[in-house]
């Protein structure tokens, strides 16, 4: 028993021995041996065992009770909006621009952008009641160097165009003007209060400008990468097949496969390469292959979305001197209005800020341009806008078929007519607000403040329409808020004979514009229409009143660059399509407008921005043989 | 196991039976031999844990035990800050080509304590603001340990309060840290610069091209596209919780919760209060407080006191007037408060304001016009003020809220100045969650007619109906706007027909052979389609007339981002099944069009093959169905827009499939369509379908004019 007990007590003590043995010498075998390179994570910063106790960059008490400090006077040496403007006399009537007669001749561009402003909403004459005064400073080809102008006042509320940089010396101090001009460098301009503006060629025209060469929204295949800009004016192209660098500027310097161009023939490539400076050709290339290699990264729908925004700001900004003398207003404008200035989206998304009035509304939902981008949708509502002119009849019928349409919200009256207004009217369901007018076509298109809803259904006391007709129209018009959607339509031509535009009403398979006599559209365009229309137009439409349906057209088509929508129109009343509004009483014809009228609009537009449509669009079920119980418009199609 | 539990069992019971002597003996043996076993366990364990200190578990150190460097008195100071510096100037983007993915790479200095001859701290070792925000970076992307590769640095010397180092001795550090090299390349964070008495706009240390992360930079100081202005952060942010307030009308319109603000502005505010009565509000610092309360935590109105930041809340919009500093704590407070800042500091330059638009969070009112300050704000409309109260505060949440959310914003515009092809959009860094989600940019925003002239590539999907397909290919090629012709060859075990045993047409026609027999091969983006217009279309439609398939190409013209189709087809919500449903009745709406015969433009291709949600894709490879269900809400889901259905034209049919055309099939063939709606419903997160009561007819369609005239007279019908 007790050697039994000693053995098995030996046993485990022997046990424990050799394993106390063999752990002590892995552990001295360890120390011997350099330890294993393990897999080395990323030493990040330490976790510090007393980041708990650490201080805050800034005790209790520090931040706000720092010494205060009196307001300061302006920084000598540069100026700033909030210091060397005074927005005061910018009140009221917004930006009012006085431009300084030009002492000698003046060149074609200087020409062209007195022109620009003079026609503009912002010209003033009176320099006592201007917020901005402009200089078109220092022409290099009259050799004329500008002298001192009067109401100088140290360059305050001043803006100095200055076309061609550093022409001429300095006769005075620019002091607190804003200088306007090409390709300033970053070192004196001042953000904020000067601006930038693109190079105007001689060339360039007045207004209109040639739209965008882009034909297609993506790239074609097969059409080279890169273009670079050569000396002696020229084109260098490089397609995606050039060998890309790494970008350590590691490069061989082989110019490839590339062909030069004439400077004139655009290159026909995807990206273009513009440097600032002009570096060697050889470096150049190397700094090609690079950005090659960078824009090789892009996505297709990167590209796209550039290709797409190259061409919406040129049409919105740049390409005529119009605009971008009106851009350069509207910046400063922005800039004294604070709050109310465009938002950004405004800026940056079609139609874009000059045509998308901050004075109507910086809420971008109130537009009819960006419903996708504010996840928002068109009202469900609409106001009737019945325009009573020369017959003096009050619309009864037409009335009660509009408050017949469950989306009607309210109907004005337009009376425009030398009768007296009528003191009964019909009973509707919906309120019906009399509005006396001014007797004046244009009238027609005032933003009045009783229009309470964003979609307008303009209506001529003698158009006739169905309930069923409207109801249809209106749900068409929620799909495209922007665009006009009416029931009788006409188009434009280029007449060879007379060599002019030309205007048809008569049915043919496509269509520009549609009558405004019966039509659906956003409000906004009201508001376009009195504050954005040259003056001269509207009382071009004042006189001769069949052309304000032309001028709206022109108007909601230079906007959105797409043709009007067509939906269907009882048929046996297409016939006898009623009158032109304001003209004589002189029958049931339609009357087309007076050829000239077409082509003095197209004239003040600059180009023609009418598009035409081969399509109209009808409910699903339009026509088509089937029970008409199953139909919900089926009173469209009743003989 | 089993052995030694049971000498467990019997130990206890072995030890009182041996004699005394033995006992004792055998203890204190087993005691030895416990002892030698605890003594070389913890040897095995212990160099193991003092080896590791020093490798990779380096972070379980104090801050007072790092290495100390003793800046000699005349060591380097690098030159003041070099105010022409830009990015192309003082940058050195080579640096950044090691770093893939479009996003740099940022190496943080080991922290360090400086001294100087006599062993005086140079500054604090390290604020625990500085420590969270090298913590951040370090747990980022962006970080790197290999200096080598590194394309900024971030040295350790915490600059954030300048009132806190020796601005000599702090610059003497950093140029001798080891990739200094005239401070190229190196970013420093600053939150409270200058100091008494003119207090300069930016950190006084001289830093040569160093860059400058500074909060309360003037025009005079900021160095545009080159320093990033950050916001002073607010320690309130991370110790009062304030809950997100719905934006709306407040119980004051403006408040003055500033404290220390200098007498002439005081003056200001206080005329406003007593011009504008109640709905000002001017607080100032707590006079009478008892002991104990935190001064910082409450503001006094004469003698109401309020606590701080809460009665933020109460107001719509909030001062910042300029303090000492252009940079004031008080923006964060007011952000997270969700009121809408009125910030009075001329010629400061506001956090971030290189990509925020801070016209939409904030009214800038020029020192000047103080007094006009509330005529300006009543001016803004309600809605835009609300827009504004939620602009503030995701503002606040996105890039206020923490040091953490600082420093990556900061990088961020770093890292966007570096890969501006790369960069993030004015909308992702602007547009609140609700507006991202809600909103849609459609990829073909251009408002474009393209022109007639380029026409369309019609691509036909076959497996081995030779003789159908040779029919839809002739009438096909009948179209006037037709380009090419592109033939999808789907199946791999039969050869498509001779080149001699195709039908002759007028435009090229192109045979592109598949690996599998898959239904997305319709929509692969092949590099032949060189028009943007496809035509998509079964080998089995040749019902359709020449006239209704270039109608439908013009269409397609006047809406290119759009799909136009020929039958058109409803979703439904079916309130019983609670789920949606698939509608081919006759109905007066329409949501989708069939791809058996459809304009569409070829970028959507691209999208459906290479950006489709989910396993969108390969279900419908493998289901072999729904392919045009899934490009239907793939379109709508991009551009926010309805198809247009073209023509009266209800259904495909064919003569040579009448016969399967059965009811039972057609039944299981709505629940298959049903449920394919549903499952892509769920992938998208949405119903992105649109419901229209239109379709598309040539303008004088069914007209009472003569039919020669007409431009499509030959339009099918059903």
């Amino acid at each position: 028993m007790q050697s039994w007990r000693r053995k098995s007590v030996w046993l485990a003590l022997s046990a424990s021995w050799l394993l106390l043995v063999l752990l002590g010498g892995f552990s001295l075998l360890r120390l011997a041996l350099p330890p294993r390179p393990r897999p080395r994570a990323p030493q990040g910063w330490p976790r510090w065992l007393d980041a708990d106790l650490l201080q805050s960059f800034s005790q209790p008490g520090e931040l706000p009770e720092d010494a205060a400090q009196p307001p300061r006077a302006p920084h000598g040496g540069s100026c700033n909006w909030g210091s060397c403007f005074d927005t005061s006399k910018c009140r009221g009537d917004g930006l009012k621009v006085f431009v300084y007669p030009a002492a000698g001749p003046i060149s074609e561009t200087h020409r062209k952008i007195l022109a620009s402003i003079e026609d503009s909403r912002f010209h003033t004459f009176s320099p006592a009641g201007a917020c901005l005064l402009l200089l078109l400073s220092l022409d290099a080809q009259t050799g004329e160097c500008s002298s001192m102008p009067l109401q100088w006042n140290r360059g305050r509320n001043h803006l100095v165009l200055r076309l061609h940089p550093a022409s001429c010396p300095r006769t005075f101090q620019l002091g607190q003007a804003m200088v306007a001009e090409a390709s300033p460098t970053v070192d004196s301009f001042r953000a904020g209060f000067d601006v930038a503006l693109p190079f105007l060629p001689e060339a360039h025209p007045l207004r209109g400008g040639a739209p965008g060469q882009l034909r297609q929204h993506s790239p074609q295949r097969g059409v080279a990468l890169l273009a670079l800009e050569e000396e002696r004016g020229g084109w260098r192209t490089a397609g995606s097949n050039s060998s890309a660098c790494p970008w350590d500027g590691r490069c061989e310097q082989d110019p490839g496969p590339g062909q030069t161009q004439r400077w004139e023939m655009l290159p026909n490539a995807t990206f273009c390469l513009i440097s600032g400076h002009r570096p060697q050709a050889a470096s150049r290339f190397l700094q090609a292959l690079q950005v090659l290699a960078a824009l090789q990264e892009m996505s297709p729908a990167q590209v796209l979305a550039l290709r797409q925004q190259t061409q919406f700001l040129w049409d919105a900004y740049f390409s005529s001197v119009e605009k971008v003398i009106h851009t350069t207003l509207e910046v400063i404008q922005d800039r004294i209005f604070g709050t109310s200035a465009h938002p950004s989206l405004l800026w940056n998304s079609p139609p874009g800020a000059l045509l998308a009035l901050s004075t109507f509304s910086t809420s971008p939902q109130d537009f009819p341009f960006y419903h996708l981008q504010q996840g928002s949708r068109p009202e469900g509502r609409f106001s009737a806008l019945i325009w009573v002119g020369a017959s003096g009849q009050p619309p009864l019928k037409l009335i009660q078929a509009v408050a017949g349409s469950q989306h009607c919200a309210q109907i004005l009256v337009l009376w425009s007519n030398e009768r007296p207004l009528p003191s009964r009217w019909t009973e509707t369901a919906v309120p019906l607000t009399v509005i006396d007018g001014c007797r004046k076509v244009s009238d027609r298109f005032f933003p009045y403040s009783t229009i309470r809803t964003d979609a307008i259904l303009s209506l001529d006391a003698r158009s006739s329409l169905s309930t069923s007709e409207v109801d249809f129209a209106f749900v068409v018009w929620q799909s495209f808020p922007e665009r006009m959607v009416g029931f009788l339509t006409s188009s434009h031509f280029w007449d060879e004979a007379h060599g002019g535009w030309g205007y048809t009403a008569e049915r043919t398979n496509e269509f520009s514009m549609v009558l405004t006599m019966a039509a659906f559209y956003h409000r906004y365009y009201h508001t376009l229409f009195t504050h954005s229309l040259p003056k001269a137009l509207r009382t071009l439409a004042d006189e001769a009143p069949t052309c304000v349906d032309v001028l709206m057209n022109f108007l909601v088509a230079a906007v959105t660059k797409l043709p009007p929508i067509k939906v269907p129109y009882g048929k046996q009343r297409q016939e006898a399509a009623p009158l032109v509004p304001g003209g004589p009483d002189t029958g049931p014809k339609l009357q087309a407008p007076d050829p000239n009228c077409i082509n003095q609009i197209a004239a003040a537009f600059g180009h023609m921005p009418l598009r035409s449509s081969r399509l109209r669009l009808d409910p699903v079920l339009f026509k088509d043989p089937v029970s008409v119980q199953r139909k919900k418009y089926r009173s469209l199609e009743k003989p | 196991m089993c052995a030694s539990v049971k000498y467990n069992i019997r130990g206890p019971a072995l030890i009182p039976r041996m004699k005394t002597k033995h006992r004792i003996y055998y203890i204190t043996l087993f005691s030895i031999v416990l002892l030698g076993l605890i003594a070389t366990g913890m040897f095995q364990f212990w160099p193991h844990s003092i080896e590791s200190s020093n490798d990779w578990n380096v972070e379980k150190r104090s801050v007072r035990d790092v290495p100390v460097v003793r800046l000699p008195a005349d060591s380097p100071i690098p030159e003041r800050g070099d105010l022409s510096c830009r990015m192309h100037t003082c940058f050195d983007v080579y640096r950044c080509g090691f770093n893939p993915k479009n996003k740099i790479k940022v190496y943080i200095y080991a922290l360090k304590k400086y001294v100087d001859d006599f062993g005086v701290p140079v500054s604090n070792t390290i604020s625990r603001e500085y420590n969270e925000l090298l913590t951040a970076i370090s747990d980022s992307d962006y970080y790197t340990d290999d200096i080598s590769r590194a394309c900024l640095f971030v040295p350790s010397i915490d600059v954030l309060n300048q009132n806190t180092l020796r601005i000599k001795e702090t610059a003497q550090a950093l140029a001798q840290l080891s990739r200094w090299d005239r401070g190229t390349n190196h970013l420093l964070f600053n939150m409270l610069p200058g100091g008494p008495p003119d207090y300069n706009t930016a950190l006084d240390v001289p830093r040569d091209r160093a860059l400058l992360a500074g909060g309360g930079f003037s025009t005079w100081t900021y160095r545009q596209g080159y320093d990033v202005s950050i916001p002073v952060y607010s320690p309130l942010s991370a110790e009062v919780d304030l809950p997100e307030k719905g934006p709306g009308p407040r119980r004051y319109f403006l408040l003055s919760s500033q404290v220390g603000l200098h007498p002439e502005y005081r003056e200001d505010v206080e005329a406003l209060q007593v011009k504008h009565g109640e709905s000002v509000l001017v607080l100032d610092k707590c006079t009478n407080l008892s002991e104990g309360v935190l001064s910082v935590r409450k503001r006094c109105h004469k003698h109401q006191v309020f606590d701080y930041p809460q009665v933020l809340q109460e107001a719509t919009f909030c001062v910042v007037l300029r303090g000492a500093r252009l940079g004031q704590a008080v923006l964060s407070d007011v952000l997270q408060a969700g009121c809408v800042p009125v910030v009075i500091a001329d010629s400061y330059i506001l956090p971030f304001s290189e990509v925020l638009d801070w016209k939409r969070a904030s009214v800038v009112v020029p020192e000047e016009k103080m007094s006009d300050v509330y005529s300006i704000l009543q001016s803004i409309p309600q809605r835009q003020i609300e827009e504004m109260q939620r602009q503030a505060r995701w503002f606040w949440e996105a890039y206020f809220q923490s040091i953490k959310a600082i420093a990556l914003a900061t990088l961020q515009i770093i890292n966007d100045r570096i890969y501006p092809y790369a960069a993030i959009s004015y909308e992702e860094w602007n547009d609140p969650p609700a507006v991202k989600w809600g909103s849609v940019s459609n990829p073909l925003f251009l408002p474009l007619i393209p022109p007639q002239s380029q026409g369309f590539t019609a691509i036909v999907l076959t497996y081995d109906r030779v003789e159908s397909l040779f029919r839809v290919i002739t009438e096909v090629s009948k179209v006037p706007s037709l380009s090419k012709l592109l033939v999808v060859w789907n199946n791999q075990n039969k050869n498509p027909p001779e080149d001699s045993l195709w039908p002759k047409i007028r435009v090229p026609l192109k045979v592109v052979r598949t690996a599998e027999n898959k239904l997305s091969n319709r929509f692969f983006p092949y590099d032949e389609i060189e028009t943007e217009a496809v035509l998509a279309i079964d080998d089995d439609i040749i019902m359709l007339t020449s006239d209704e398939l270039q109608f439908g190409y013009e269409v397609w013209r006047e809406f290119p981002d759009r799909l136009v189709g020929y039958p058109g087809r409803l979703h439904l919500w079916d309130h019983e099944m609670n789920k949606w449903k698939y509608e081919s009745e006759w109905t007066n709406e329409v949501s989708m069009v069939l791809t058996g015969a459809a304009f569409y433009h070829k970028y959507f291709n691209y999208l459906y093959t290479y950006k489709m949600p989910g396993d969108i894709k390969n279900w419908v490879d493998a289901h072999m169905n729904c392919e045009d269900i899934a490009m239907n809400f793939l379109v709508a889901n991009v551009t926010g827009k309805a198809v247009i259905k073209v023509t009266p034209r209800k259904k495909f049919k064919c003569p040579e499939c009448t016969a399967i055309d059965g009811l039972s099939l057609d039944q299981t063939h709505m629940v298959e369509r049903s449920e394919c709606i549903n499952k892509f419903a769920s992938v998208f997160g949405t119903m992105p379908l649109k419901v229209v009561e239109h379709r598309a007819d040539p303008v004088l369609y069914k007209d009472d004019f003569p039919e020669k005239l007409k431009s499509f007279p030959n339009i099918g019908s059903l």
